[in-house]
C-alpha cells in the first residue's frame, strides 16, 4: 500500500464520528490553559488592561471608604447604645450634690451596670465654655452635675424602671439614652454606607460598559477569525469561551494591579499622616491586616467576573445576528 | 443523500434599498454519499457562492437546501455546528490564522470539536509530513508561500476526516506533482466513503479523472456532464 492510500485510509469518514459539539463547551476551564485561538491584540490589550487597573483602583478606594464608614459606625452606634447619661439638676449646688450621690449609690446597686463615672464639675463646665465664655462658669449657675453610665443591654432597654427609682430618690436625676444622637449617627453611617457603595455600583457598572465596548471592537477586529472559527465547527459558546477567558486574563491583570496601586496608596497616606500630623489612624477602624487584603481582594475578583460576563453575553447577543 | 440543492438562489445585499445582486439563481442539483463531482464555470459564475452555500457560510436567499437530509434553510442556528464539522473546506483563499503556526492551523478543527491535544497531535503530524510541511509545522502563514498554504489549509480540510470534501481551486498554487497528489488524496478518500466537489478552472484536469462535472454558467446549473475521454 502507498503512503497516499495509507493516508486516505486514516482520514476517511469515520462510520461513527464523534460530532460532540457539547465537549468544547464543557471544558471552558481546559481552553484557558491551552494557547489562545483569539490573537492578543483583538481585546485590546494594554489599552484595556490599563483602563481596568484605573477602574479597580478606585474600586478598591471605595470599598475602603466603605469599610471605614462601617467600622466607626460600628463603634460609635456600639458605644452610644451601651452606654446613658444621668443629668441631676438642683436649686443649689449642695442639692445637686446630695442628689448626685443617691443617683450614683442606687446605679452601683442597679445589676447589670458595668460603670459609673461622675463627670468631674470642671469638665462640665468645660462644655459650656463654647456658648458661656471662658471663666464665666460659677457656682451661681447651679451647672447640672453628669454621670456616665455603661450597662448592660437588658438596663438599656427598660430605661423607665430605673427613671422611676431615681426620680424617686433624686427628683432632679434625668435620664438621657442619647436616643437623639444614636438616631442621627446611625443615618449618617447609612448614608455615608449607601453613598460608598453607590460608588463602588457606578463603578462596576463602568467596568461592564467598557468590557461591552471592548467586546464588540474585538469582535469587529477579529471577524475574519470567528467567522473561520463558526466555518470549522465552532459553537457560539465556544467563541464565547475564548472571548472570555481573554477578558478573565486581561481584568486579573488590570485589576491585580489597580488593588495593588491602591494598597501602596494607602498605606503611604497612612504614613505620610502619621509622620506630618502624628495621626496614628488614618483610616480610623481599619487595620492593615490580612482581613483588610481580603476584602480588596474581592475588587479583582468582581471586577473579573463583572467584565468576563459581560465580554460573554455581548459575543452570545453579537454572535446571534450571524449564521 | 449529503447534499440537494432545490431551486436555490442566492443574492447578496448590494446595499440599495430593495436591490440586490443575485449571483445563483434557481439551482437544482444533489450530491449522493460517495459521489464525486467537479464543479466548473467562468470566474464571477457563482462557483464559489455555490460552495459557501454548502460550506454553510451563506443562507440562501430562497429555495431548498438540504445536507446529510437535514433541510438547512430551516435549521437552527445551534445545530449548524455539527453540520460544519462533517465537511471539510478547502478554501481558494486559504483562511489560515495568521497568529497560528501550521501545526496549531491544521489542529482548529479538532481544538474547536473539544478533541484533547494528545488525540489530535499525531493525525496533524503526519498530514502536515504528508504534505511535504513537516519541517515547517511551527511556521506561521506569513512566512509560508502560496503553495505551503494551501497545503496547510488541505491538512485543515481532512484532520476531522469529514463526511463532505468542499475544494475551491485546490491545486491553483501547488506545483503538477503536488497537484496530482492532492487529486489522488481525494479520489482515494472518494473510494472510502467521502462526497468530494472540487471547484476548478483546470479542464485537463476535469478531463484526466473523468468524474462528472456541474457548470455553472450567470448563476444558474447549465449542465451536468462528463468531460472526460
Amino acid at each position: 500500500m502507498t503512503d497516499d492510500s495509507l493516508i486516505a485510509e486514516r482520514y476517511a469518514p469515520e462510520e461513527q464520528q464523534e460530532h460532540a459539539e457539547d465537549r468544547a463547551i464543557a471544558s471552558p476551564f481546559k481552553r484557558l490553559r491551552s494557547e489562545p485561538l483569539l490573537p492578543e491584540a483583538g481585546a485590546g490589550g494594554a489599552p484595556l488592561t490599563a483602563v481596568i487597573g484605573v477602574i479597580s483602583f478606585l474600586a478598591a478606594l471605595s470599598l475602603t471608604a466603605f469599610l471605614v464608614i462601617a467600622s466607626v459606625a460600628g463603634e460609635w452606634t456600639l458605644a452610644l447604645q451601651t452606654s446613658f447619661t444621668v443629668q441631676i439638676k438642683g436649686t443649689n449646688a449642695e442639692a445637686i450634690a446630695a442628689d448626685t450621690d443617691e443617683v450614683v449609690r442606687i446605679l452601683n446597686s442597679q445589676t447589670g451596670v458595668s460603670e459609673v463615672n461622675v463627670v468631674d464639675a470642671s469638665e462640665a463646665a468645660k462644655l459650656l465654655e463654647p456658648w458661656l465664655g471662658k471663666g464665666n462658669i460659677g457656682d451661681y449657675l447651679n451647672v447640672p452635675a453628669i454621670v456616665e453610665v455603661r450597662a448592660d443591654e437588658n438596663v438599656r432597654n427598660d430605661l423607665e424602671l430605673l427613671q422611676s427609682r431615681l426620680t424617686a430618690a433624686a427628683p432632679g436625676a434625668i435620664i438621657d439614652d442619647h436616643g437623639e444622637w444614636h438616631a442621627r449617627l446611625a443615618a449618617a453611617a447609612r448614608s455615608g454606607q449607601l453613598l460608598a457603595f453607590g460608588v463602588f455600583a457606578l463603578i462596576l457598572g463602568a467596568a461592564c460598559a467598557i468590557a461591552i465596548f471592548a467586546a464588540r471592537a474585538g469582535l469587529a477586529a477579529n471577524e475574519k477569525i470567528v467567522s473561520l472559527l463558526h466555518l470549522v465547527g465552532a459553537t457560539d459558546q465556544f467563541i464565547a469561551n475564548e472571548v472570555q477567558r481573554r477578558f478573565v486574563i486581561l481584568g486579573l491583570r488590570g485589576s491585580l494591579a489597580g488593588v495593588g496601586a491602591a494598597l501602596i496608596t494607602l498605606l503611604l497616606a497612612g504614613i505620610a499622616a502619621q509622620t506630618s500630623r502624628g495621626e496614628r489612624f488614618f483610616l480610623p477602624g481599619v487595620n492593615f491586616d490580612g482581613w483588610f487584603v481580603l476584602y480588596l481582594m474581592t475588587v479583582p475578583i468582581t471586577i473579573c467576573l463583572v467584565t468576563a460576563i459581560s465580554a460573554r453575553l455581548t459575543v452570545l447577543q453579537a454572535l446571534k445576528a450571524s449564521y | 443523500m449529503i447534499v440537494g440543492f432545490d431551486q436555490v438562489s442566492l443574492t447578496y445585499d448590494d446595499g440599495v434599498d430593495g436591490g440586490g445582486v443575485k449571483v445563483l439563481d434557481g439551482v437544482d442539483f444533489t450530491l449522493d454519499e460517495g459521489e464525486f463531482r467537479f464543479l466548473t464555470g467562468a470566474s464571477g459564475a457563482g462557483k464559489t457562492s455555490l460552495l459557501k452555500l454548502i460550506y454553510l457560510a451563506h443562507r440562501p436567499t430562497s429555495g431548498r437546501l438540504t445536507l446529510f437530509d437535514q433541510d438547512v434553510t430551516t435549521a437552527e442556528r445551534e445545530d449548524l455546528p455539527a453540520l460544519r464539522r462533517r465537511i471539510g473546506v478547502v478554501f481558494q483563499e486559504f483562511r489560515l490564522l495568521d497568529h497560528l503556526t501550521a501545526f496549531e492551523n491544521v489542529a482548529l478543527p479538532m481544538k474547536v470539536a473539544g478533541v484533547n491535544h494528545n488525540e489530535y497531535a499525531e493525525d496533524v503530524s503526519e498530514l502536515l509530513n504528508w504534505v511535504g510541511l513537516g519541517d515547517r509545522m511551527s511556521a506561521k502563514p506569513a512566512t509560508l508561500s502560496g503553495g505551503e498554504k494551501q497545503r496547510v489549509a488541505l491538512a485543515r480540510a481532512l484532520v476531522s476526516k469529514p463526511d463532505l470534501i468542499i475544494a475551491d481551486e485546490p491545486t491553483g498554487n501547488v506545483d503538477p506533482e503536488m497537484s496530482e497528489k492532492i487529486m489522488k488524496l481525494f479520489i482515494e478518500l472518494n473510494k472510502l466513503g467521502a462526497a468530494v466537489i472540487v471547484a476548478t478552472h483546470d479542464l485537463d484536469l476535469i478531463e484526466a479523472l473523468n468524474k462528472p462535472t456541474f457548470r455553472l454558467e450567470d448563476g444558474a446549473m447549465v449542465k451536468s456532464e462528463r468531460l472526460g475521454k
